[in-house]
């Protein structure tokens, strides 16, 4: 008797699962047309724009990382941040995770890496603005510099840059913030950008799923807050070691 | 090839550093030991590499699942792995060092299982202690010496 009712809630979940499947899928189906809707464009333009603009502000994230292993098993990693960005040239990003606890900070002329458990750090001069030590920092160091994506001015074009189609899918709250919700197709890559609603449309997620690798991992990123009117100070921008950091060297790339 | 055995959890993620990213440390948690990735790391939407470009740049981690016997042989296939995830440069470059891993060993000239000098490891093996020539410091770990330093956002141990 009970394995029949355990049998029929089975098939009436089944039955519901497939339902709320299909009725997703032509939902989804409808919402797509082919090619980058203009309001897409439109809202994801005003919320790269709103960005460049901010002279100073402050972000913390939550950063969801999902590796694959080889027998298809996927494991997630998470990590938060912090930028603190001061244009045209100052950032500081700390980060804190599974994966690595680590300090960036460029004062418009130098550029610190430090792992502060380890207790090391690595300083090299950098260009003098943020943009160009941004460039140099990924194509001569191989460093991924926190908060890039925040930071360049055409970020809207160098996210849309191979993008195929991209749609509105509806409202959305991300940490209690309505927003509108954005699904963009490259080759390879799904990307998905969620931006607050109103006079400041900044970008409060974004998520992008790689196609094309088993198990298509993807990485997140949720803006847990933001400050468009941080207090910074001396020290913000400056790295000074404790004593008993020592300096190491880059690798050359 | 032996050194497979190590890469017991092979594996390919995407990484993108959107703001910034999980850069894989050693000590990672689950007994994962992170190796470096081939360059290029999956660029985040707005990294300079667009979301056309985190597909070109699509990392590949290559993470071992650390086995029972992680040890120094263990942390020498790593490095040689982690070598041949990089680019064909290091390609070329790990193929010297395994040459001269092998030359090594059969020397009998460093400890047992040793890494080549110049290898580059993720992680250092147990028992290493901090020791301070001509000013730099390095960790002395049976014998190998190592020199801590940045290559991309990880921090790794050179093998001298």
């Amino acid at each position: 008797m009970q394995s029949t009712d355990r049998r029929r809630l089975t098939a009436t979940l089944i039955r519901c699962c497939v339902i709320a499947a299909v009725a997703g899928f032509s939902l989804a189906a409808q919402a797509q047309p082919a090619g980058i809707s203009p309001d897409a464009q439109r809202l994801l333009k005003a919320s790269t724009d709103f960005l460049a603009k901010q002279q100073r502000f402050t972000a913390d994230t939550r950063i969801t990382l999902e590796i694959v292993l080889k027998s298809g098993q996927k494991i997630e990693f998470n990590h938060t941040a912090r930028q603190s960005v001061q244009r045209p040239n100052k950032l500081r990003a700390e980060r804190t995770g599974d994966l690595v606890n680590q300090v960036f900070v460029y004062d418009g002329k130098t550029l610190t890496l430090h792992n502060p458990q380890d207790k090391v750090y690595a300083q090299v001069a950098a260009p003098d603005t943020l943009e160009g030590m941004l460039d140099f920092a990924r194509t001569k160091l191989d460093i991924v510099a926190p908060a890039s994506d925040l930071l360049y001015k055409d970020a809207y074009d160098i996210l849309m840059d191979g993008v195929t189609d991209g749609f509105v899918v509806g409202k959305a709250v991300i940490e209690g913030v309505r927003c509108d919700h954005l699904a963009f197709r490259a080759p390879h890559v799904d990307l998905q950008v969620w931006v607050q609603e109103g006079a400041q449309p900044l970008p409060r997620r974004f998520l992008i799923t790689t196609r094309d690798l088993d198990n298509a991992p993807r990485f997140g990123v949720t803006v847990t807050q933001w400050n468009l009117k941080p207090t910074f100070n001396a020290q913000t921008f400056a790295f000074t070691p404790s004593p008993g950091t020592r300096q190491v060297e880059f690798l050359p790339r | 090839m032996a050194r497979n055995t190590v890469l017991k959890g092979f594996v390919v993620a995407t990484a993108l550093p959107l703001l910034h990213l999980a850069e894989v440390a050693p000590d990672a948690p689950l007994g994962f030991t992170l190796l470096r990735d081939a360059q290029a790391v999956v660029g985040a939407p707005l990294t300079p590499v667009s979301a056309a470009g985190v597909a070109r740049r699509t990392t590949r981690r290559v993470v071992a699942a650390e086995t029972a016997a992680t040890s120094a042989t263990a942390q020498q296939q790593a490095a040689t792995a982690q070598q041949q995830a990089a680019t064909a440069q290091q390609q070329a470059a790990t193929a010297q060092q395994q040459a001269a891993t092998a030359q090594q060993q059969a020397a009998a000239a460093r400890p047992p299982g040793a890494p080549a000098a110049g290898a580059v490891v993720s992680a250092l093996p147990a028992g290493c202690r901090p020791e301070v020539r001509s000013g730099v410091e390095y960790q002395n770990c049976g014998g190998v010496y190592y020199r801590s330093a940045f290559q991309g956002n990880n921090l790794v141990y050179v093998v001298q």
